[in-house]
């Protein structure tokens, strides 16, 4: 009785087994799967010439630069304040830190467009509370690229925190302490010992931003304003250029963007097990040698 | 006196680590702070080495006062029990580290790396990560960096803690050695009475937050100030109001000496050289007597038989209760 229970919960019978195979995939495949494999059929529907046709707009040769501008500023600045902000959370004690760990997570529950409407209430050059005075000083941040900055990096916050804080917990403050003892300063010990611990899920968070980012749409369409030519980003245009029946060049756009997020997430498959593996497994080879 | 701490107090809310503690810590001498856990020893290391700060006292090291001084100030090496080694370095990486941020020539850095790893008998693995070294080698690694930057002081906590036994006790020798080589202050934590019997020249006793004794491994165990030094140092039971130890107690099997207890053997226990003979006195407690197998024997003692008990000549004892 027991043994045949435990088959089923561990093993499984080979038809469950199945059945479970066959549902994932399914599910993967009419989810994922087919509609990302109809943007590349779309988009190579006629050879490479809708590619090369859609390279060679400026429209979108210019949004495709303006995304990599804006997600590029976005993921520096999450980077920035991700890694310090982790290290607030983790080494200091201070009141009010469970509310602020909380808050971080908040991107990511709260809708992009909301984060653009609230973005807009704040710096509105007309009636915003902090625009008008920016506005005087000849800064603009609605329709401009700060605010389109701005509305990528709050979407994009959680990231860089998210992968560091545990990594962080992990690693402890010994380490940290016994670079004090031996004399070395706060910049000293960040950069020696605190950073290349944590390098990994830095990279990691890093790629994530640059994945998110680069495929923003609620909260950047809200700032921008969409003044065509000037503030248009890549996925914003896929739609324009969908609606307006141009769509080979929206199916190219798109393609590149799939593009970019693949390669973003198989550079970060690369990168961790293997750097993981490798480590662990030279270890243990090693102290087998030592250690007969 | 190379490190003397005046009037410490440290609490950690309602708990009170450290209670106005005033001791002084001799130069160039192996020093243990002993205790159980949660005594507040680990504590007082980690103020002297300036990674806790304390509530009120002072801290002088080497005649300067340090009570305000950051760690990276005060040239102590610190070892900790669980390494603390810097996993992305290499072992001779490590051991350079504090010397590096000293700024020293490359050369005399590379000569001194391999003058200490020689020293603790790592010299082969020099290239090695630290993920390749066992937890003894870590160990040893972590010490020799402590050592690089030529502290003042050098402070261990629990140092062999976190290794197995036999490891322990190799490491424990090798240190007493070490420090006979190098001769630099050192004081080291431990709840171990074994270890800091054999390895320490003076022991400070450290129990609830407060000193109990500062003394030489012999005047501990041959005066202890109080029943808690003498039931920490070692095996102790309680006959006719004195702390005694079990191997200090006479059994006769006729009622000849002035001041004898009397009782009854409920229980031998034999375990290969020793036999404990438990003594049930006519009060009804239970005192713990050991002997070697030949006494017993040549003694007669067997369960159910009367016996009078005495505290041997010369035995170290203290009044029950002694420490209020």
């Amino acid at each position: 009785m027991a043994s045949s229970q435990s088959t089923v919960v561990g093993v499984g019978s080979p038809a469950l087994k199945w059945v479970l195979r066959l549902l994932v995939v399914g599910y993967l495949f009419f989810l994922v799967g087919w509609p990302s494999a109809l943007i590349v059929r779309r988009t190579f529907e006629g050879g490479t010439q809708a590619f090369t046709d859609a390279l060679g707009d400026p429209d979108v040769t210019h949004a495709l630069q303006l995304s990599a501008t804006i997600a590029l500023f976005a993921v520096v600045i999450n980077l920035l304040f991700g890694v310090g902000m982790s290290l607030l959370l983790v080494r200091y004690e201070f009141p009010g830190k469970r509310v602020l760990s909380a808050l971080i997570d908040l991107p990511l529950a709260v809708s992009p467009i909301v984060v653009g409407l609230a973005l807009i209430l704040v710096y509105n050059p007309r009636y915003g509370w902090f625009g008008q005075t920016l506005d005087a000083h000849g800064i603009q941040v609605i329709f401009a690229k700060p605010g389109m900055i701005m509305a990528t990096t709050f979407v994009a916050l959680p990231l860089v925190i998210r992968e560091v804080v545990p990594v962080l917990e992990d690693m402890g403050n010994d380490q940290e302490q016994a670079a004090n003892s031996l004399g070395a300063n706060a910049w000293q010990t960040f950069w020696r010992i605190t950073l290349p611990g944590i390098k990994w899920a830095v990279v990691y968070g890093v790629v994530l931003s640059m994945a998110r980012s680069l495929g923003e749409f609620g909260a950047v369409k809200v700032v921008a304003g969409n003044i065509s030519g000037e503030t248009t980003t890549a996925p914003v245009l896929v739609q324009q250029k969908y609606q307006n029946f141009e769509q080979q060049t929206a199916y190219a756009v798109s393609f590149m963007l799939v593009a970019a997020a693949v390669v973003c997430l198989i550079i970060v498959a690369l990168l961790r097990p293997k750097d993981e593996k490798k480590g662990g497994a030279t270890a243990t080879a090693a102290l087998k040698k030592e250690n007969p | 006196m190379s490190i003397d701490v005046s009037g410490l107090t440290k609490t950690f809310g309602d708990f009170v680590a450290l209670d106005d503690v005033t001791v002084s810590l001799p130069t160039g001498q192996l020093t243990a702070l002993l205790g159980p856990s949660g005594g507040g020893k680990s504590t007082l290391l980690r103020i002297i080495a300036g990674l806790d700060q304390a509530d009120s006292g002072t801290v002088t090291i080497e005649g300067r006062e340090a009570t305000n001084l950051p760690a990276r100030k005060r040239n102590v090496g610190f070892v900790f029990q669980h390494y603390a080694v810097f996993k992305h370095m290499s072992v001779a990486k490590n051991v350079a580290f504090g010397l590096e941020i000293r700024k020293r020539p490359r050369a005399e850095i590379d000569k001194r790396v391999a003058e200490l790893l020689e020293l603790v008998h790592l010299s082969q693995f020099r290239d090695r990560m630290p993920s390749q070294l066992s937890g003894g080698q870590r160990q040893r690694m972590a010490l020799a960096r402590a050592l690089a930057v030529e502290p003042s002081v050098l402070l261990l906590d629990e140092p062999f803690g976190a290794l197995d036994a036999k490891v322990r006790k190799e490491l424990r020798d090798w240190l007493r050695r070490l420090h006979d080589e190098v001769h630099t202050t050192t004081i080291f934590v431990t709840h171990d009475q074994e270890e800091a019997l054999e390895v320490a020249d003076e022991i400070v006793v450290i129990n609830d937050g407060r000193v109990e004794q500062v003394g030489s491994p012999d005047t501990l165990y041959d005066k202890p100030a109080n029943d808690f030094v003498m039931r920490f140092l070692g095996e102790t039971t309680d006959l006719a109001g004195q702390t005694v130890r079990p191997h200090d107690i006479d059994v006769s099997m006729s009622p000849g000496v002035l001041g004898s207890t009397a009782g009854t053997v409920t229980r031998i226990l034999r375990v290969g050289f020793e036999v404990r003979v438990t003594v049930t006195t006519e009060d009804g407690s239970d005192v713990l007597v050991t002997m070697t197998r030949t006494l017993a024997r040549n003694t007669g003692v067997e369960e159910g038989a009367r016996v009078w008990l005495t505290t041997a000549k010369g035995a170290t004892t203290v009044p029950v209760m002694a420490a209020v």
